[in-house]
């Protein structure tokens, strides 16, 4: 147990400081053309994607080769970090950064690594991930779309809903039914299809804030053709490969939702006193105890991120793990409905949205009222907080399955 | 920043863990709980002669034979220089099962001060198992007044833990007249000098008394902190962080205590054909206890690490760990009880000791809304 990392750590950190101060993009050149959604990447975005990766930058973990310096997991977290703390954004698609490029790289061919996953790496592409539909939301195996080979080709029919970045992404990265025959789990496979496709139309779905830049789309496939090849992984191996790719930068996914909550609680710690000043003494100290509330989950949050980290990095299991998603997700809701409440009338004032472009547009921006509004894309999207509670009792507490219907 | 027990920690916490599940079982608790006489009981085997009224059963005895009030003591104090997470991990797995005896008092409480103090000889006694002592803390319930070479004290100490079986106390008290950060001090008082009161309390494990002290003569060489001397008041703060760190890491271990057990209760027990803990509504209640105490306790070894490195941060940590171990416990004892339905409720079923230890160590060294306040105060909120 300690405070601080040891000294290989700290002059990693103290190499990337230095080649930031030098190399990264402006407040104001992001500011002036932000990314509007998780499939749009702005020319400095990209340019700044294409800088990370030959500097060995943008995936430490991983070999020059792909972008990285073979850095060790805890250098990773540290990376993540200073990046969050710098704001300078890693990626504005965080979908295919995150999850579609180590997918590809993990079991697609060496010509689709070339093809899709490298333009991800080298910034010359974005990707959307084709997972949910109307009737397959928290249910996600209960999947439709459904891909039917077709000589050389799979033609696909079918529609997906809540897909982020598909409204500017360059391909999808598209779970389908080919085999309606087996258990639901085991007939579902990976296409990478271009979004320029005949016969896709995507719909987008403006949000209940920032309507004029939507990031959520539905997505319809109507007999589209995609060339047999672009079948990722063995047919039928698409469920396996779902819960494998999430386990790319294992243990790190919290730090830069950790990093937006204490951005947003540093914001109102020193708005507070001002916004309070006014109010009985008995009004300001219940406003003043919510706010010390969040602040603890904020601590929280960091210090079960920490540990759930060091398990890791031992080898072992963290079970931390599964309370980081509901947990950071929730405190985030709670420091932008504090901040609201706290505000009172005043926060039903709407001001011009100007994103600075330092953050991925999925996370909660705008007023305090907007962000409360926001950061329920992420108590809804990739797992519902019920459906993190049940996987939390069922897999970290061992307690029974529901008995299925029958 | 790393949060989690290297090696030589691991092992201390398993010996410890294995030494206690032997001495220290729930039956020990039962016996308190339910008043038997306990010294002298057969521990690992052989008759362990006790201690005093605080050895429940030998049980200080032999955490004494192993060295456990000397572990995280410097060497120069006649410790083993451990540190405050070997302390830690040994408070945590006292409060795992309800464990009586002087440990928390003693050495999370009273050793602080004597480190404070510099009190090199009274520590190696400590250390050696040789001195119990209490910490009367709250400088506006006692006054103290200068009286020739010595001092004179007045004042009533509530809730004193181990008040009434220690055999010093540490007493914080204020010069007569003085405000503020100005005044207070601490002094070392035989417990036969006051008039001790025990209280009747919930946990026995956790024996409590009010301290009456009228016109109490020490003289120079009894005090620890001198109320002239300004520094003493952070001295103080510092030490009731200490106690206030210790307090939340056992008490967190006994909140997990009761999810484990509530967990374990739900796999066994079948309603409607299935085990309760298949329901939805039972599920989620536990996955929201389970955070509970995750969260309060990733905030106890948070504050653990900022006190053993003596970090600027454990002010802020300090009050966060106690502030999460009183949401924690409010949680998990509800839950814990309600979740276990009527055989939780019966006094024959071993939950209640748990309940019962959790509660007082969240209400002990100021709840969680007095830690928000302080809070308050650290984060800028309020002047």
């Amino acid at each position: 147990m300690k405070l601080r990392f040891d000294e290989s750590v700290e002059s990693f950190r103290a190499e990337l400081l230095g080649w930031l101060a030098a190399n990264r993009p402006s407040a104001e050149e992001m500011a002036a053309d932000p990314s509007v959604s998780t499939g749009h990447a702005p020319a400095w975005a990209r340019r700044w994607t294409r800088t990370m990766f030959d500097a060995g930058w943008l995936v430490p973990g991983w070999p020059p080769e792909l972008g990285g310096r073979n850095a060790t997991p805890t250098q990773t977290l540290v990376y993540l970090e200073e990046l969050a703390r710098a704001r300078v954004p890693r990626t504005s698609n965080v979908q295919g950064l995150g999850i579609v490029a180590p997918s590809i790289i993990d079991y697609g061919t060496p010509e689709q690594i070339e093809q899709y996953a490298m333009a991800i790496l080298h910034g010359e592409a974005t990707a959307c991930l084709g997972m949910s539909e109307p009737d397959a939301g928290s249910d996600l195996a209960s999947l439709r779309t459904r891909a039917v080979r077709d000589g050389d080709h799979f033609v696909v029919d079918g529609q997906k809903v809540w897909t982020s970045g598909a409204n500017y992404a360059d391909f999808c990265f598209l779970f389908c039914r080919t085999d309606p025959d087996v258990p639901k789990h085991k007939g579902i496979s990976i296409l990478l299809v271009d979004m320029d496709t005949p016969g896709i139309t995507v719909r987008p779905l403006p949000e209940i804030v920032h309507p004029d830049h939507p990031d959520l789309n539905e997505v319809f496939f109507d007999s589209v053709r995609v060339p047999a090849d672009r079948l990722v992984g063995e047919l039928g191996a698409g469920w396996a490969m779902a819960n494998g790719s999430l386990a790319h930068e294992r243990g790190m996914v919290w730090v830069s939702a950790v990093q937006g909550i204490e951005e947003a609680l540093a914001r109102l710690l020193d708005e507070a006193p001002a916004t309070t000043a006014t109010l009985p003494p008995t009004e300001q100290a219940l406003a003043n105890d919510r706010i010390v509330q969040v602040a603890i989950d904020a601590t929280a949050a960091r210090c079960l991120g920490y540990r759930a980290f060091a398990k890791l990095a031992r080898g072992g299991t963290a079970p931390e793990q599964a309370l980081m998603k509901l947990f950071s997700s929730e405190v985030r809701q709670r420091v932008a409905e504090v901040a609201a409440e706290v505000q009172g009338p005043d926060a039903l004032v709407t001001g011009e949205v100007a994103f600075d472009g330092h953050q991925a547009i999925d996370e909660p921006q705008g007023t305090w009222l907007e962000q409360y509004f926001q950061s329920f894309a992420n108590t809804i999207s990739a797992g519902t907080s019920e459906i993190q509670r049940t996987i939390i009792a069922e897999r970290v507490l061992g307690l029974p399955r529901e008995p299925r219907p029958t | 920043m790393d949060l989690e027990l290297d090696t030589d920690q691991q092992e201390l916490r398993d010996h410890a863990r294995s030494f206690l599940a032997d001495s220290c079982p729930p039956s020990l608790v039962r016996d308190l709980f339910e008043g038997r006489v306990i010294e002298g009981r057969v521990v690992e085997g052989r008759v362990v002669e006790g201690r005093g009224p605080a050895d429940s059963g030998g049980l200080w005895s032999a955490m004494v034979e192993l060295g456990w009030p000397a572990l995280a003591a410097e060497v120069d104090h006649g410790g083993l220089g451990q540190g405050f997470v070997a302390e830690a991990v040994l408070a945590s797995e006292l409060g795992r099962v309800v464990a009586p005896g002087p440990y928390l008092a003693t050495v999370t409480q009273f050793a602080p001060v004597l480190v404070a103090a510099g009190a090199a000889e009274l520590l190696g006694r400590v250390s050696a198992g040789d001195l119990t002592g209490a910490l009367a803390l709250g400088a506006a319930d006692a006054s103290a007044r200068a009286d020739g070479d010595g001092w004179t004290l007045d004042g009533v100490k509530t809730h004193v833990l181990d008040g009434a079986s220690a055999e010093e106390i540490a007493v914080v008290a204020r010069l007569v007249g003085s405000r503020g950060h100005e005044g207070v001090g601490a002094f070392l008082v035989p417990r036969a000098a006051v008039a001790v009161e025990p209280l009747t309390v919930i946990d026995p494990t956790m024996p409590l008394a009010t301290l009456r002290l009228d016109g109490v003569e020490v003289d120079g060489a009894r005090v620890l902190l001198d109320p002239r001397d300004p520094a003493s008041f952070d001295a103080l703060e510092h030490v009731r962080r200490h106690a206030t760190v210790a307090m939340a890491l056992s008490g967190v271990a006994t909140c997990r205590a009761i999810v484990e057990a509530t967990v374990s209760y739900a796999k066994q027990r079948h309603q409607f054909g299935r085990p309760i803990g298949s329901f939805q509504a039972i599920k989620h209640r536990l996955a929201d206890l389970y955070l509970a105490v995750e969260r309060a306790d990733a905030l106890a070894w948070y504050a653990a690490v900022c006190l053993a490195e003596d970090d600027a941060r454990l002010p802020v940590a300090a009050a966060m760990a106690k502030a999460a171990l009183g949401d924690c416990q409010r949680l998990a004892t509800r839950d814990g009880l309600q979740l276990h339905g009527g055989i939780g409720f019966t006094w024959e079923h071993d939950l209640h000791f748990l309940l019962k230890r959790a509660t007082t160590t969240a209400f002990l060294l100021g709840g969680a809304e007095h830690h928000r306040a302080e809070l308050a105060r650290h984060l800028g909120l309020v002047a």
